[in-house]
C-alpha cells in the first residue's frame, strides 16, 4: 500500500463538527505523528480511516481506492480506550486474533508480549492500563499489516515500554510499512516521526517533515532600548506567523527567512537580535494556542 | 560503528542535520576512518529510535559532500578521500561555532576591540602549547 489520500474529510456527530474539512497525504515506509489538543478530532479522523464512523462528507482513499472489506485485512488499529474483553485472559485474546486475522503471528505475538513482560495467563480484567495497551499493541503487530494506526500506543506505559513501541514502529516503516500514530508526548513524535500534521478543532492547521519545520521556523527576538519605537511593518510580513510585544521586547515566530528578518529587525533600531531555534512542543504550542488579544500583542493567524 | 552517534530530539536542530554533524566530525576526528563501514539505514534507524527516511536523508547529503560512497547490496563507506577532505570539514566546524559565538557577541553589545581581547585570550587559554 503507497498513499493515503485524505480529502476534505468532515465528520459531524449532532450539531458538532468533530471532523471539520481535513485533508492530508500520508506515503509508506514512514512514521506519521498526528498531533492535536484534547478534542481535536484525531480519533474521529482515525475511525474515520478505518471504516468505524462513516465520513458525512468527503473521502480517503487507500492506493487511489476508497477503502474495501479487503482493505481492513491490510490495517491494524490499537484504540485510544482498552477493547480487550475483561473476562478473557491474555493468552485467549491471541486465539482470538488468530482465528479472525489469517495473516496473524501467534508466535509473533507471544514473542512481543513476552517482551513487554505480560503474564498471558491473566484476565484483562486484572491488567494496569498501561499493561492493556502493550497487549494491544503487541496483538496489532503481530497482524503483519501494511497500514498501523495507532491512537496513543504508549499510553500508561514506562519508558522503557515506550521505547521499545517506538523501535517497534521504526521497524515497521523500515519493513516499508506505513504507521500513523497520535500522542500526547511530543517528545515521542518528535524523535519517531519523519512527517507530523497538527489538528486543531477538526482542522489542519500544521502540516510538513519534523525536520523541514524545524529548519525553517524560527524566534527573532529583539531588544529596543526605549519603549517608543516602530517595528516598521516587519510584524506584517507573510513570513511572520505571530508578533509577540511586551514592552521593549519583540518576538517573531517567522516560517522562514529569519536571519534576513533578523537583519531588519536590527535596521528598525534594535539591539540584542537572537534568532533561536524551536524544538517541536514550541511549534505545537505556537500551531495551537491563537496569540492573546491584548494591546501589547500583534497577533496573525497561522496561515499554514 | 562506534557508538558515539546520538541525537537529541528535542533540540531545535534537525536529527537528519545531528547526524550529518556527527559524521562529518568523526570523520575528521578519525574516529571513522577511511573505508569504515557505516551502519545501514535501517540498523542506524533502529539504534536512534529515528525515522529510517531521516537517516536515509542523512546518508543522502553525506553522499553529495563526498564524505561518504553508498554501493548498492553491499553498504556505505567512509570514502578515501572523505578523509582527505577532513581538514575542510574541521575549519567548517571551527567557522560554524566561532560565527555563532560572534554573532551572539555583537547581539550583546561588545565592540570589536573587546571581542579581540576575549578572542585573544581564548587563544592563550586553547593554545597556550603552539607556535604562532
Amino acid at each position: 500500500m503507497n498513499t493515503i489520500t485524505i480529502s476534505n474529510l468532515r465528520k459531524v456527530y449532532g450539531s458538532v463538527a468533530a471532523v471539520d474539512g481535513f485533508s492530508l497525504e500520508i506515503q509508506a515506509s514512514s512514521v506519521f505523528g498526528l498531533l492535536g489538543p484534547n478534542g481535536a478530532g484525531k480519533t474521529t479522523a482515525f475511525k474515520c480511516m478505518l471504516g468505524l464512523a462513516r465520513p458525512t462528507s468527503g473521502e480517503i482513499l487507500y492506493d487511489g481506492r476508497p477503502l474495501q472489506p479487503a482493505t481492513f485485512e491490510r490495517i491494524s488499529y490499537v484504540p485510544e480506550r482498552s477493547v480487550l474483553y475483561e473476562w478473557m485472559t491474555v493468552n485467549e485474546h491471541v486465539e482470538m486474533n488468530r482465528r479472525a486475522f489469517s495473516s496473524f503471528d501467534a508466535g509473533r505475538a507471544r514473542e512481543l508480549l513476552a517482551q513487554f513482560n505480560i503474564d498471558t495467563h491473566k484476565r484483562a480484567r486484572v491488567l494496569s492500563k498501561g499493561m492493556k495497551t502493550a497487549v494491544m499493541v503487541a496483538l496489532a503487530f503481530a497482524r503483519n499489516t501494511e497500514v498501523l494506526i495507532l491512537d496513543e500506543p504508549t499510553a500508561g506505559l514506562d519508558p522503557v515500554n515506550q521505547r521499545h513501541v517506538l523501535s517497534l514502529m521504526i521497524n515497521e516503516a523500515a519493513k516499508g510499512n506505513s504507521v500513523i500514530f497520535s500522542s500526547h508526548q511530543i517528545g515521542q513524535v518528535e524523535r519517531a516521526a519523519e512527517h507530523i500534521a497538527v489538528m486543531d478543532r477538526g482542522r489542519l492547521v500544521l502540516e510538513g517533515l519534523v525536520d523541514d519545520l524545524k529548519a525553517d521556523r524560527k524566534i527573532v527576538e529583539g531588544i529596543f532600548p526605549n519603549v517608543t519605537y516602530t517595528l516598521d511593518g516587519i510584524a506584517n510580513d507573510v513570513r511572520v506567523a505571530r508578533a509577540d510585544r511586551t514592552e521593549r521586547i519583540v518576538r517573531l515566530v517567522v516560517t522562514e527567512g529569519a536571519d534576513e528578518i533578523a537583519a531588519r529587525l536590527s535596521r528598525a533600531g534594535a539591539a540584542g537580535v537572537r534568532v533561536l531555534d524551536l524544538n517541536l512542543e514550541d511549534i505545537f504550542l505556537y500551531a495551537v494556542s491563537p496569540a492573546t488579544a491584548t494591546a501589547d500583542v500583534v497577533a496573525k493567524e497561522s496561515s499554514s | 560503528m562506534p557508538a558515539v552517534l546520538t541525537v537529541d530530539p528535542r533540540s531545535g536542530v534537525p536529527i537528519y542535520l545531528q547526524i550529518i554533524e556527527q559524521i562529518r566530525r568523526s570523520v575528521a576526528l578519525g574516529i571513522l576512518q577511511a573505508g569504515e563501514q557505516l551502519p545501514t539505514v535501517k540498523q542506524l534507524a533502529i539504534d536512534l529510535t529515528v525515522n529510517p527516511n531521516t537517516v536515509a536523508r542523512a546518508y543522502r547529503e553525506l553522499e553529495r559532500e563526498r564524505v561518504i560512497e553508498t554501493s548498492p547490496g553491499r553498504g556505505s563507506f567512509v570514502r578515501p578521500d572523505g578523509v582527505a577532505e577532513s581538514p575542510k570539514v574541521g575549519v567548517e566546524i571551527g567557522r560554524g561555532a566561532l560565527n555563532a559565538a560572534l554573532r551572539e557577541a555583537k547581539s550583546v553589545g561588545l565592540t570589536r576591540n573587546e571581542v579581540r581581547e576575549l578572542f585573544d585570550a581564548g587563544l592563550e587559554r586553547w593554545f597556550a602549547t603552539e607556535e604562532a
